[in-house]
């Protein structure tokens, strides 16, 4: 009997229904890639984790103006993430500066080859900082759960770019993504308090942020206890600028058992204690 | 008559990569001679080394051992080839290019003036008859006029010397018939004519004299009527001296 | 000379009478001005990135050009036999190949012309400064570059007869030139033996590519290189075209054109 194309062709069609139906609930547990609603996420898998951390290290770079070492360099070893919300101190640049990898040239070859390559040691200023933006925007969209991306972005579109609402906007996303982040809920209220000049609004979310680090399992805390120092020691230094040095001492006293540096924070106490001495005694502030 | 193509023991091995023999030996020990003005025919059947010879002489191929020499000059330097032109089997030309932006570029290494090449040029295109395609790619041309723009090219130089790989292979009459033609004008004007072919009754008619090699070896050299000397015609004779036994009258 | 720019002309012709690079322009186009379309946290200042994608897509562009184009040119004579009428003409082997080299070198500077006045037309109107120095620069070296690399694959055609395998080859090469070509010598001294002095001689040996990239000069605005290092790497880049041009005429002289 001969068969014609086109009931071959209506046959493997129907064949390829049925399996497919068939087989739908069973290869549903096989990857989770295809309902990923994020594009990068459909594309690459966890592998957009690995394009996210090049891009963030992007922004660095930039920051650097191609300054920066290779992965064959010296220290390359470590995580370096010199790009971070602390800089700007002059003690963590002068630990930059000590840092060249560079080096001496090893031969005619590496000298003759500086000449080609950025060897000034520079830091984006002046506005300029915008350049880092892309790769960090790309970053949050192939990892929207590295936290230090939007802290990092923020920071500088608060401080150096002078766009509070930009950074607000850009960490209520992060904080959509991860919800839990005690670091993200403390740049946003870092950029309520030094952005907006919002002390209330900096206040609640800096005291949720202490509320989300007590959630965390012991251990963890143990391990992200500079963040837990960041929220009270802003907290303090927010009751105190509110004239309430009460609650700003027990913020700081709290701060100080999780402090590398007690004895800083323990002048800070003083200075406080003589405030409030000079003060008409009123009611203490609430310990949160 | 002085000669202008000569080769002396000329001697071609390729490597082969039968365990049974390793070296075919393509030419053994080749002595020709053309002389100035004289239309030759460079006979043989196939595989018989007449290629490997035009090769050796084109500085294709290295000879092994023997030398070979155009004009006096030693086959191996490029000037031997100033005043030759070259008409291969089939037609290798870049097909990107016009007719005139090849014959312009040939002209060039030819190191021939811009007067004279647009002079040169324009000649050959009305003697070729493609004045009306001269502007168009050669990818676009039909065999036959990709043939007629090989003609040209081998002419750009005035050549004293024109070697022609079997010229009127794939022609139709009227192309053969002008390949004659011009091979005719070419020793009119005193040039000489080197070319190969199977095609015995053109050899017969154009050819002042005739070589014949086999299994890369000369059998046989003189003018048509000496080498048909006892035969009917020079296909008889080709047969004979290259050793064709006709099969038996049933 | 003649000859040889006369060889370069047809080689130059075909390379704009082909698609390649008409196909790469408009890609590399495409690709810049879509980037630069995108809005991040609407600042329409930010260029850097723009240049980065856009040098990087000239880099890319003209690498495939360049090997793509010289990769073909002695393979094609051959397959194509236009190789026999050429050498039937009086011209040397030697200057067949530097011919080739010159007209792929000059049609590869003119693509290298027409991408940076884009990328300088794309970044310009961004930024509102043209620094031509360092422009003229970058176009400078790389296009010394891309004259070892052209040299390089010249002499790899005579070798393999296909031009996908010498181009595939020579990308390779090129490219981890380009990537660890600064860092060998690190790799090398962290290897045992005999890797170690595998890689240091490697590293000598080889050809630099790496010091002709100034994008990041481009990129970060760091100004001009000064003059006299430009001078010696072009002095370089002429001496190891040299001599891969001569390792391809030694492989070339001799070859049997007819097997």
């Amino acid at each position: 009997m001969k068969i014609s194309p086109l009931s071959t062709l209506v046959g493997l069609l129907a064949l390829a229904f049925t399996l497919a139906t068939g087989l739908a609930l069973t290869t549903d547990n096989w990857s989770s890639r295809a309902k990923s609603d994020n594009l990068f996420g459909m594309l690459f898998g966890d592998g957009r984790k690995l394009f996210a951390n090049h891009f963030f290290t992007m922004a660095d770079v930039y920051f650097h103006s191609g300054y920066y070492p290779s992965i064959f360099d010296k220290n390359s070893g470590e995580e370096k993430e010199i790009i971070s919300a602390s800089h700007g101190k002059k003690e963590s640049e002068e630990d930059e500066k000590n840092e060249d990898f560079l080096g001496q040239p090893k031969d005619w070859i590496d000298a003759f080859g500086r000449n080609f390559r950025i060897t000034q040691h520079t830091h984006l200023e002046n506005h300029n900082e915008r350049e880092i933006l892309p790769w960090l925007r790309l970053a949050a969209d192939l990892d929207p759960q590295k936290i230090e991306t939007y802290t990092v972005g923020a920071f500088f579109l608060r401080e150096h770019l002078g766009r509070a609402d930009q950074a607000e906007a850009f960490l209520r996303e992060g904080l959509r993504n991860n919800p839990d982040s005690c670091e993200i809920l403390f740049e946003l209220g870092r950029v309520y308090h030094d952005g907006n000049h919002d002390a209330e609004r900096a206040r609640n979310v800096w005291l949720l942020g202490i509320k989300k680090f007590f959630l965390r399992p012991p251990d963890q805390q143990k391990e992200d206890k500079l963040i837990f120092e960041g929220l009270v020691v802003n907290l303090a230094h927010l009751e105190d600028e509110a004239g309430n040095y009460g609650a700003a001492i027990n913020w700081l006293q709290a701060a100080q058992k999780v402090s590398p540096a007690p004895g800083a924070l323990q002048k800070q106490i003083d200075d406080l204690q003589k405030k409030l001495a000079a003060l008409v005694p009123v009611t203490p502030g609430k310990l949160y | 008559m002085s000669a202008i193509l000569q080769t002396q023991k000329l001697r071609v091995e390729y490597r082969t990569r039968d365990l049974r023999q390793a070296t075919k030996v393509a030419l053994n020990g080749l002595d020709l001679e053309v002389r100035a003005g004289e239309v030759f025919g460079f006979l043989g059947p196939n595989g018989a080394g007449k290629t490997t010879t035009m090769n050796v002489l084109l500085g294709f191929v290295p000879p092994t051992s023997g030398t070979a020499s155009l004009f006096g000059i030693d086959v191996r330097q490029p000037i031997a080839r100033q005043r030759i032109g070259y008409l291969p089997e089939l037609t290798y030309y870049y097909k990107f290019l016009t007719a005139e932006e090849l014959l312009r570029f040939y002209a060039k290494i030819f190191g021939l003036a811009r007067a004279e090449t647009d002079k040169r040029i324009a000649e050959l295109l009305k003697l070729v008859e493609l004045e009306s395609a001269a502007k168009r790619p050669i990818k676009s041309y039909s065999k036959g006029m990709q043939q007629r723009v090989g003609l040209a090219q081998s002419l750009i130089n005035n050549p004293d010397l024109l070697i022609l790989d079997e010229p009127t292979s794939g022609l139709d009459p009227l192309g053969r018939m002008k390949v004659r033609e011009i091979i005719q004008r070419l020793k009119e004007q005193g040039k000489t004519v080197f070319f190969s072919s199977h095609e015995l009754g053109e050899v017969e008619t154009i050819c002042d004299r005739v070589a014949i090699v086999h299994q890369g070896e000369l059998k046989a050299v003189g003018t048509v009527a000496e080498i048909s000397a006892g035969f009917d015609n020079l296909e008889k004779a080709f047969l004979k001296i290259v050793g064709f036994q006709p099969s038996p009258a049933p | 000379m003649s000859k040889i720019f006369a060889l370069a002309a047809v080689v130059i012709k075909e390379l704009y009478r082909r698609k390649d690079f008409y196909v790469l322009f408009v890609l590399t186009a495409l690709l810049t001005l879509a980037a630069g379309a995108v809005n991040f946290f609407h600042d329409d200042k930010i260029v850097r990135y723009v240049k980065d994608i856009c040098l990087l897509l000239i880099w890319v562009s003209a690498l495939v050009i360049s090997v793509v184009t010289a990769a073909r040119q002695i393979p094609a004579e051959r397959e194509a036999r236009t190789i026999f009428p050429l050498l039937a003409k009086p011209v040397s082997r030697w200057q067949v190949i530097v011919g080739k080299f010159l007209g792929c070198w000059l049609a590869t500077g003119v693509a290298l012309v027409v991408f940076y006045f884009f990328f300088a037309a794309v970044t310009g109107s961004k930024e509102q400064i043209w620094p031509w120095g360092a422009y003229l620069e970058a176009v400078w070296m790389q296009w010394a570059m891309l004259a070892i690399v052209i040299a390089m694959v010249l002499l790899g055609s005579i070798f393999f007869a296909a031009p996908s395998s010498t181009s595939t080859i020579t990308l390779v090469v090129v490219g981890g030139i380009l990537l660890l070509g600064t860092h060998l010598k690190v790799i090398a001294l962290q290897q045992p033996e005999p890797m170690q002095f595998i890689l240091t001689v490697v590293y000598f040996v080889m050809p630099h590519l790496e010091w002709y990239d100034l994008r990041d000069f481009l990129v970060y605005d760091m100004g001009i290189v000064p003059l006299r290092a430009v001078a010696l790497a072009t002095l370089y880049a002429a001496a190891w075209s040299g001599i891969f041009l001569l390792l391809a005429w030694f492989g070339f002289r001799r070859k049997n054109l007819t097997t």
